[in-house]
């Protein structure tokens, strides 16, 4: 009695766009969120409501390549094949080391990431304050879509079923001279869900502030990013004032809200979040990474 | 088996089969005419069934409840309050109901789904805060012991102290996280039922088929397959699992398997109980200790189970290593309408160690004492009394191992150098802590004597080789290796040449349960004595059989009415130095140094043991501030391995660890336990070094980061 089950493996992505356009399918690349999300009790296989395509292995998905001073990375990555490559910015490798473990990373890839739109994904924090901008390819031709208005809930994205995600652009990234940093909090070093992500991003000129960016994960349900509250230091100089620090703390305390569940409370989440957002505005210099 | 010295390391025996992936586990079994079981679970708390409504089963697709058992509808463990599948009332969510049996597991599931029960409800209680308030309502006080120095003379020393210091101390959860979840399988046959499965107790579990199915001694059987770990989770537990699948192989007159996934595993099955242990302190002047009160609780959940046994243990090890004037202990185990607790590696002695631990800690700050020196001061001596009125018999090498350890860690230099470090760094505390601790060996008082009777059996074969006939499981501690090295060495065999199958009941007579740190010395001592017995009756080619008997040491009879005279016919011993850093910004803590030394009497095998003290210590340290799981109106919350978060490989450091030999006149070459002593030191250690890099007390653990960051900020906020 067993089920049939659908599932395409095309040698290249033209073929795989136009399967796309006639079925509505379930899209996977490495598996290690929808193998988990379609899940069944033991002894009985992931019940995947579509037909399956596989894209995992597409050459058109996993080139990494720099074009002025953005840098353009294949959907198809996976994670260990980031952590190789010398283009791949320090500190979102950083991230990458806090997903999961090695078996994963080598299934896992960016465009998952991005495409499984947890409001724990651990790479997410970065790409927003990265300003990363999404390539959407189909029959119809390409679009370019910020990730800000692409992910819109928990597990809620704006890809029509005829799409793949083909590449996450990262603008300016290469020498814009900024500072990022990155911290993931979990419960332990391996195998953890974030309870709070954090991501900062701050450029200077002189000791002025020209651009400075912030996005919280796991504090909601998608990355907690706001642009009007960012503007409120632009211009200042560093080391920020006591006031200002307070401003822009108090502000996101009032966006930032959380909720308790297996993994921790509101409370901690809260306010580990804002302590490493008063951390990074505490810091007294800023080394571009 | 030429070793000059037996604790010299062998490869193991089951190495090559585990680390190649080739074994066998019970879920990896297959037999012919075998149909899957899966189990109707109670949705609710606490409430009586009304009425049971089926789907329509397909063909060759039953149902199986509590009108198919043969004999009475419990568990037998100690006390019959543990139904097979409850049929009146349910008692928490999870309880079994019934089974449903078939080959295919999918379109059992959905069967599942289709069971409709109708439930009348009643007020569970969910916490042990809860159950405590309502300590005298009938039915929730399932077991409780009062002893120690009478209460109008500690009411007296008190009215005459200087202070009386009261703390109240609260441990949390703690699941197995075996590697391989429970599973068990029934072989229907004819004229015998085989249960097969992931065990620690073979004996337990034939006793308990015997009472379940009302049959004769030869009419079931019970097999041990490979265990992928136990730490006591597969002590009592997998009674009732065999239970449920040879009352329903008997029903279906098939071969029923019934075996977890990783969720149910963990939503269902038992757990270390959560405690609450009282402290009431009479000091002078100085801080000079002139009494304790000590009263414990624990959750017994559901069921009473082995949760007195566990009580007893706690109860044992209130006063930790020392020796404390006028003490005085009782303890209750409380009923909550939640999962069952029960047995888990170090049984009721890690709550109290931990308890203990923190208080003595925090005792040492108003005596303006290093905390170390001030437990020194209280330290045990060979000779002194226990405090059930026993003895301290042995030597007792603590002071030796601290001496060393104070060395090799360099306890006294980093802890001036850590607090000044901390005045300098905003973000990041570092801190040293210590634990000290003991494990009295084997089963309580006389219950080797009394209730166990151990024996064992030696079976030689015409080509010499020979065979051990234990009731006991290797589950990964790796007695295959040592108990074999043992008889190897006695005989002077190659080790090839001595084997230990995996035991069944048919074929092994009852050398006791796996459990409570007794197989080595008791089991290995038994051992040493047939291999002995044998070796002077030796004849080359010729089959011969030994058996040996258990012998009781002489000591101070234990009454358990009084709770007096000798607990255990001995101690392990233990300290652990541990050195964290925590982040301030999250909570975080970080491990960064272990060292810890232990006494064991003599080591049988060096890298047997550092598994057990690095095994171990991962996991009591984890306890102590890692794993954390909670239960929300009697569910458990963390379903997964995830969720619950016990340590990886990039949480814990490299242990540096060493042992003293102290030889033990009743263990074989003088070992004694080692497998629970282990985990105990591991979370009072890692509390005292969180306090000393944040110089906060802490009252409870796990100290998790939520802890953490509340007395950090939230309690600041409140009181700016």
């Amino acid at each position: 009695m067993a089920e049939k089950i659908i599932a395409y493996r095309f040698d290249c992505l033209d073929q795989t766009l136009s399967q796309l356009n006639k079925e509505n399918c379930a899209i996977i690349a490495g598996g290690t969120d929808v193998m988990v999300m379609y899940k069944s009790r033991r002894g009985v296989p992931p019940k995947i409501p579509k037909p399956i395509v596989f894209i995992d292995h597409l050459s058109e998905l996993k080139k990494v390549y720099q074009n002025q001073k953005d840098l353009h990375i294949g959907a198809c990555c996976t994670y260990s094949e980031l952590l190789g490559n010398p283009l791949i910015p320090i500190v979102l490798k950083k991230a990458i080391k806090t997903i999961a473990a090695p078996a994963i990373r080598n299934r896992g890839t960016l465009g998952g990431n991005v495409c499984n739109a947890s409001p724990a994904g651990d790479t997410l924090p970065l790409l927003y304050v990265y300003n990363a901008k999404l390539l959407l390819r189909s029959v119809k031709g390409d679009r370019i879509v910020p990730i800000s208005d692409f992910i819109q809930g928990v597990r809620r994205i704006q890809r029509e079923s005829n799409e793949i995600l083909v590449e996450i652009i990262l603008p300016s990234v290469l020498d814009d001279g900024a500072h990022v940093i990155f911290e993931k909090v979990g419960n332990r070093n391996a195998d953890a869900i974030a309870k709070v992500g954090f991501a900062g991003y701050i450029r200077l000129n002189g000791d002025g502030i020209e651009d400075v960016r912030f996005a919280f994960g796991a504090v909601g349900p998608t990355m907690i990013r706001s642009v009007a509250i960012e503007k409120m230091l632009l211009g200042r100089t560093v080391p920020l004032t006591d006031s200002d620090i307070a401003q822009v703390v108090a502000a996101f305390d009032k966006i930032i809200k959380p909720i308790d569940d297996q993994r921790s409370t509101a409370l901690y989440r809260k306010t580990v979040a804002l302590n490493l957002l008063r951390y990074f505005l505490s810091m007294k210099q800023y080394q571009p990474t | 088996m030429n070793l000059k010295d037996i604790s010299t390391s062998v490869p193991r025996k089951d190495h090559k089969g585990k680390v190649s992936g080739q074994l066998p586990y019970i879920s990896d079994v297959k037999v012919e005419n075998m149909v899957y079981g899966v189990l109707f679970r109670s949705p609710i708390a606490y409430g009586k069934i009304k009425s049971i409504q089926l789907p329509d089963l397909p063909e060759g697709y039953e149902a199986v409840g509590a009108e198919h058992i043969p004999g009475p509808n419990y568990v037998k463990i100690i006390k019959e309050d543990q139904p097979i599948f409850a049929n009146e009332w349910v008692n928490y969510i999870g309880e079994p109901i019934l089974m449903l049996v078939g080959e295919n597991l999918d379109v059992l599931y959905r069967l599942l789904d289709e069971v409709k029960i109708e439930f009348e409800e009643h007020q569970a209680i969910y916490t042990l805060e809860e159950a405590i308030k309502q300590k005298s309502a009938p039915g929730v006080n399932m077991a409780n012991y009062e002893f120690g120095e009478s209460l109008d003379t500690i009411t007296s020393i008190e009215l005459k102290a200087h202070q009386i210091i009261e703390e109240e101390y609260d441990t949390g959860y703690q699941e197995h996280v075996y590697l391989e979840p429970q599973g068990m399988l029934a072989i229907y046959k004819e004229d015998e039922i085989v249960v097969q499965g992931s065990m620690q107790c073979l004996y337990y579990i034939k006793n308990a088929l015997v009472n379940a199915l009302d049959c004769g001694d030869d009419d079931v059987r019970v097999v041990q397959s490979p265990t992928g770990g136990g730490f006591g989770g597969k002590e009592e537990f997998p009674s009732m699992m065999a239970c449920h699948v040879a009352v329903a192989a008997k029903a279906v007159k098939k071969s029923v398997m019934l075996v977890f996934d990783r969720s149910e595993d963990m939503v269902v099955t038992t757990k270390r109980h959560p405690a609450k242990l009282k402290y009431r302190t009479a000091i002078d002047r100085e801080g000079n200790i002139l009494s304790m009160c000590i009263e414990i609780f624990l959750d017994g959940g559901a069921n009473v189970g082995l949760s007195s046994v566990v009580l007893q243990r706690a109860l044992l090890n209130s006063a930790g290593v020392y020796k404390i004037p006028h003490f005085h202990a009782k303890g209750y185990v409380l009923k909550t309408n939640t999962v069952p607790n029960g047995a888990f590696r170090g049984f009721g002695a890690p709550q109290s160690f931990a308890g203990i631990e923190s208080h003595i800690g925090h005792l040492s700050k108003l005596a303006n004492n290093d905390p170390l020196e001030y437990k020194r001061k209280y330290l045990v001596k060979q000779g002194d009394p226990t405090i059930t009125k026993g003895n301290f018999r042995d030597p007792i090498l603590m002071e030796d191992m601290i001496e060393v350890l104070l060395k090799s860690s360099n306890y006294k230099k980093k802890k001036q150098k850590y607090h000044q470090l901390n005045q300098q760094n905003q973000r990041y505390k570092k801190g040293i802590g210590t634990s000290l601790f003991l494990h009295g060996c084997g089963f309580t008082g006389s219950g080797e004597r009394d209730h166990i009777k151990a024996k064992v059996k030696l079976a030689k074969s015409k080509d010499d080789q020979v065979s051990l006939k234990i009731s006991n499981s290797d589950m990964g501690q790796g007695i295959l290796t040592t108990l074999s090295k043992i008889v190897a060495k006695e005989l002077d065999l190659p080790l090839e040449n001595v084997l230990y199958p995996y035991p069944d009941t048919k074929e092994v007579p009852d050398s006791g349960p796996t459990v409570a740190s007794r197989t080595t010395m008791i089991v290995g001592k038994l051992l040493e004595r047939a291999a002995k017995k044998l070796k002077a009756q030796w004849q080359t080619g010729v089959e011969q059989e030994v058996t040996e008997d258990y012998v009781h040491r002489e000591m101070i009879p234990w009454n358990e009415k009084t709770f007096t005279g000798d607990a255990y016919p001995a101690y392990s011993w233990g300290v652990n130095i541990v050195e964290v850093e925590v982040d301030t910004l999250t909570g975080n803590i970080k491990l960064e140094k272990v060292f810890a030394n232990y006494e064991v009497g003599k080591v049988i095998d060096d890298r047997v043991m550092k598994g057990q003290i690095d095994g171990g210590l991962a996991q009591g340290l984890a306890y102590g501030y890692l794993e954390k799981m909670t239960s929300k109106e009697g569910k458990i919350q963390q379903k997964s391995i995830t969720d619950y978060g016990p340590p990886t490989s990039l949480d814990v450091v490299s242990i540096q660890s060493k042992v003293f030999d102290n030889p033990y006149a009743d263990g074989p070459y003088g070992a004694k336990g080692a497998g629970e002593l282990t985990l105990i030191g591991g979370a009072p250690a890692v509390q005292a070094a969180i306090e000393d890099a944040l110089q906060i007390p802490f009252q409870q653990i796990p100290i998790t980061p939520e802890v953490i960051i509340e007395s950090l900020y939230v309690r600041e906020g409140e009181q700016g």
